[in-house]
């Protein structure tokens, strides 16, 4: 489409959509909704369901690009997008719409940020097992949407785990929903497993039933410093084969160390929580098994090293995921962390997940490019995979960030197209540049 | 973009795409399918074809071959026959579900994957398995127990279902409350296309990019491909295990104690009840010790460290004598436990005992809503004149009324199909679904527009031609469709696999 073209469909669409009330429409030239360095035309703030749909529909049958957005926190996710005309801000679609706190589900709009979720069900002695880094700003819909996780990953798994129930806008605008508000369903396909990761590019969420867990009657937060991450790895195996209760177990690398915990050495992080006679029990044998190992082990205190933890590894700069084997992940995070630069790189593993993150600033985009080569072909020596969570622009443009597709590829190619034809949802940002 | 698929799309009412006949399975399919696989691997007599015409439900379907592929290059190989000709194609494991999903609805080509049993890989350190679909659920879990582990997801049949079946259901079972159904366990597939084609979806680790196809397949109950090889998250087997049975003389007390022990922040593995009349059909047999008199027994287990299993089931104890428990015992020693469950295994092959046949429902509705859902049965039951016996997953509103009675009588099988769905919309309207781990199957496809509006159908239909699998590939499950089902048999008789044993089936 031609620049006046689009111009003139994105008049049309403006003028349309403008008619409906308290819905807001701004220009896009801040770098508020920037991504990947590419400016939308339009900002649209939709208050309503009704008014997310007539978006959408509006939008589609002008050949327009929609991105979503929560609160940005995760937009460094995802390919340069082919086209990008107007940015979907989901910010105001925000309520609790019901908490059911004696049937441990809570139904909430994708705008609901997560950090105002969490403090809402904490009243009730509850949360929604899910943490992901970074700032405050996600919104349940952007971390469902990117598939964002956390140090809670050791025992809670990922959001798909949780999600029971989700109702999704479709790129022509239909409404659509799978699921319930039940914790067992096995009625209608599981859709939602196919939205959560998604980018928004089978459909922009709208609302999300969650089941939850009970919040820990005790927590701890206990660190151990170790000669190597064999030790650390050991140790975090030794944790996650006893049983012992903890909700989180991360592989600090001795940079990450530093910022986190102020002390530069391979660490392993555990985050105990539960009873308080089985956090007891916990507490004594990480410490025998450190002293086992002549690891140094101490208590820390709980919400300002998960605090530090998150920021530590919010998506900055250059952010990758790896994931490999939780038996590859010692030999694979020392070879990532030096040939990242070393103490210059900050990592961390959930390592019963099989899952390195690594933060590292590359200087230029060069230098950027070769890291990411370099650590893309580490993963595979391991049988794993790289994701390239964020980058600089112009680096992402030179790769699918999510690396070379698989044999079912063309399923999930049918599916966009089943899904969105037109291409109108974040078109080519999910693998394959799909 | 090709729109060669279009044709397998379910469509809105008003306009049927144009799709081919749906094709019979007539000798030249049957020599094309022994040619493909081998005539050892075929059977289409009509005797041969009598046990699988059914499955753990009254419905039946006759097919007209079934075939017995032992790799994924004959599965792969069948299923290219079926679809060459056009004729149906079912997956089926061990014929033990619930809802009809193995059953030729229509006739067609039965795949059967039990002698595809091989236990491929066990991963101890990594906690994974990769199994191909025939294994049984129960020999996986005694397959790793050696390395501390075992498969979670425990539905009461384990001892004959298959693996593959429980992907294809999204199996749950007792213990489903604190480690999840099968989509919880599953991290990747091998899967057979409805035109034959191979591909691999998720893989080791969760962590695959992409959009999760392996979360969507878990639960599609045979409607989109064939699964031949899973791979599984394994979990360690706990330190300690403490089982509680808590006697009540009034139902809701027992239901009000499982909401107060959620409340109280605890997450039993376990959480199920029993009412008077399976409590009545299974002491005589099995002495386990639920006494007759009483109107409820609530079964707890709570897993873990030691100390934190005596810590909760203390706290689990206390609360069910706030909520007016006559007595609360505890199991500590395996074996004691192992009879404590015994009774809840045997719940349904006990009823057998009462009268000659029941028919097994499958609702879940909010755990808050239990006790007046609960009352309302009771009162649907009396109202068709049926007695009704409750066994139930109390922990996560998982209920499995019994309707029992007697197929002689005339026109009972119709009022108990009847009673049936009066109870699934019951729970429909308190707010939850029509199946918590039965599947819809053949049996509830009339009741899925409770559910999901036909835009919401429509999304869904969506994903089967995303996997070419239109219409004709395993007909008549799940979903509502347009070409013709044939009609369920209603006068047949119940059969229950009793050959497999007196652990039964829910």
């Amino acid at each position: 489409m031609s620049e006046a073209a689009t111009a003139h469909r994105i008049g049309e669409f403006v003028a349309v959509i403008s008619s409906s009330a308290g819905l807001q429409v701004t220009s896009g030239g801040t770098d508020a909704y920037a991504v990947d360095g590419m400016l939308p035309d339009v900002v649209v703030t939709p208050v309503s369901i009704e008014q997310l749909q007539a978006c959408l529909s509006e939008a589609g049958t002008r050949g327009l690009a929609v991105i979503p957005f929560g609160g940005g926190a995760h937009m460094g996710l995802g390919n340069t997008p082919a086209a990008y005309d107007v940015a979907l801000a989901l910010g105001r679609h925000d309520r609790i719409v019901a908490h059911e706190p004696a049937d441990l589900t809570v139904t909430v709009e994708a705008g609901v940020r997560l950090d105002t979720l969490q403090a809402a069900l904490a009243q009730h002695g509850q949360f929604l097992p899910l943490d992901a880094a970074g700032d405050g700003r996600a919104t349940v819909g952007g971390v469902l949407a990117a598939n964002a996780q956390g140090a809670l990953r050791h025992v809670f798994g990922t959001a798909r785990d949780w999600v029971i129930g989700i109702k999704v806008v479709q790129a022509d605008g239909t409404l659509v929903k799978s699921g319930g508000r039940v914790v067992k369903n096995v009625a209608g396909y599981d859709m939602g497993k196919l939205y959560v990761g998604s980018l928004g590019t089978l459909g922009v969420i709208a609302e999300v039933t969650f089941k939850l867990a009970p919040l820990p009657a005790a927590e701890a937060t206990v660190v151990a410093a170790c000669p190597s991450p064999h030790a650390a790895a050991t140790l975090l195996f030794a944790a996650h084969d006893a049983g012992l209760a903890l909700h989180a177990a991360e592989l600090l690398s001795p940079g990450a160390a530093q910022v986190v915990l102020g002390d530069a050495r391979w660490s392993a992080l555990f985050r105990v929580a539960g009873g308080a006679r089985a956090v007891e029990r916990t507490l004594r044998e990480l410490r025998a098994l450190a002293a086992g190992m002549q690891a140094t082990c101490a208590t820390r205190e709980p919400a300002s090293v998960m605090r530090a933890w998150h920021d530590a590894f919010a998506p900055r700069a250059l952010s990758l995921r790896v994931s490999v084997l939780p038996s590859a992940v010692p030999g694979a995070i020392e070879e990532i962390e030096s040939a990242l630069g070393g103490a210059s790189a900050w990592l961390s593993s959930t390592v019963s997940a099989g899952l390195i993150r690594a933060r590292v600033s590359p200087g230029d985009d060069a230098h950027g490019l070769a890291l990411v080569d370099t650590v893309r072909a580490l993963a595979a020596r391991c049988d794993g995979a790289l994701v390239v969570e964020a980058a600089s622009p112009s680096v992402k443009r030179e790769m699918d960030v999510f690396g070379p597709t698989r044999t079912d590829f063309a399923i999930m190619q049918r599916l966009k197209d089943e899904l969105d034809r037109r291409r109108t949802l974040a078109p080519g940002r999910f693998a394959g540049r799909l | 973009m090709t729109r060669a698929h279009e044709r397998h799309r379910t469509e809105d009412p008003a306009g049927a795409p144009a799709e081919r006949p749906r094709g019979v399975v007539t000798r030249e399919v049957v020599r094309a399918l022994e040619r493909a696989l081998g005539r050892e691997r075929v059977i289409s007599t009509p005797e041969e074809l009598i046990a699988y015409e059914f499955d753990g439900t009254i419905e039946r379907g006759t097919p007209q071959a079934v075939v017995f592929p032992e790799s994924t290059e004959q599965v792969s190989a069948a299923v290219r026959v079926a679809h060459r000709f056009g004729v149906p194609v079912i997956p089926r494991g061990a014929g033990t579900g619930l809802s009809g999903g193995a059953i030729a609805a229509v006739g067609g080509v039965i795949v059967a994957l039990t002698r595809m049993k091989r236990v491929l890989e066990i991963d101890a350190v990594n906690r994974i398995a990769v199994v191909e679909p025939g294994v049984v659920n129960l020999d996986l879990s005694r397959a790793v127990a050696p390395c501390g582990l075992y498969y979670a997801p425990d539905p009461s049949s384990q001892r004959a279902c298959t693996i593959g079946g429980n992907v294809a259901e999204n199996a749950g079972g007792p213990h489903c409350l604190a480690m999840g159904t099968t989509t919880n366990h599953v991290l990747g597939l091998e899967l057979v296309l409805a035109d034959g084609e191979v591909v691999q979806v998720g893989g080791r680790s969760r962590d695959v990019a992409g959009y999760d196809l392996t979360g969507a397949f878990v639960g599609s109950e045979g409607t989109l491909a064939i699964a031949t090889k899973i791979v599984v998250r394994l979990s360690r087997i706990p330190e300690a295990t403490r089982t509680l049975l808590a006697i009540f003389d009034r139902i809701d007390d027992a239901s009000n104690a499982v909401s107060a022990i959620i409340a109280a922040g605890i997450v039993p593995s376990a959480m199920e009840m029993m009412d008077r009349n399976i409590i009545r059909a299974v002491e005589p047999v099995l002495h386990c010790g639920y006494p007759l008199d009483a109107e409820a027994v609530l079964l707890i287990e709570v897993d873990g460290l030691e100390e934190g299993t005596i810590e909760e089931a203390d706290a689990v104890d206390a609360i069910c004598r706030r909520h007016a428990a006559r007595e609360v015992r505890l199991a500590v020693a395996a074996a004691d436990r192992e009879l404590l469950w015994s009774g809840r295994k045997s719940s349904i092959s006990a009823l057998g005992r009462l009268y000659p046949n029941y028919y097994v429902l499958d609702g879940v509705v909010p755990r808050t809503r239990l006790p007046d859902v609960l009352r309302q049965v009771y009162a649907i039951a009396e109202r068709y004149g049926f007695a009704v016996a409750n066994v139930f997953h109390a922990g996560d509103g998982n209920l499995h009324p019994n309707l029992l009675f007697d197929e002689r009588e005339p026109g009972v099988t119709a009022k108990v199909l009847e009673a049936g769905a009066e109870i699934m919309r019951l729970c429909v309207d308190a707010g939850g679904t029509i199946t918590g781990e039965h599947g819809v199957g053949l049996e509830k496809r009339d009741f899925i527009a409770w559910l999901f509006s036909e835009d919401d159908l429509r999304a869904m239909s969506r994903l089967k031609a995303a996997f070419h699998a239109g219409e004709d590939y395993n007909p008549c499950k799940a979903f509502p469709t347009h070409k013709g089902c044939g009609e369920v048999t209603q006068a047949q008789v119940q059969r229950t696999a009793a050959a497999i044993g007196t652990d039964i089936y829910v």
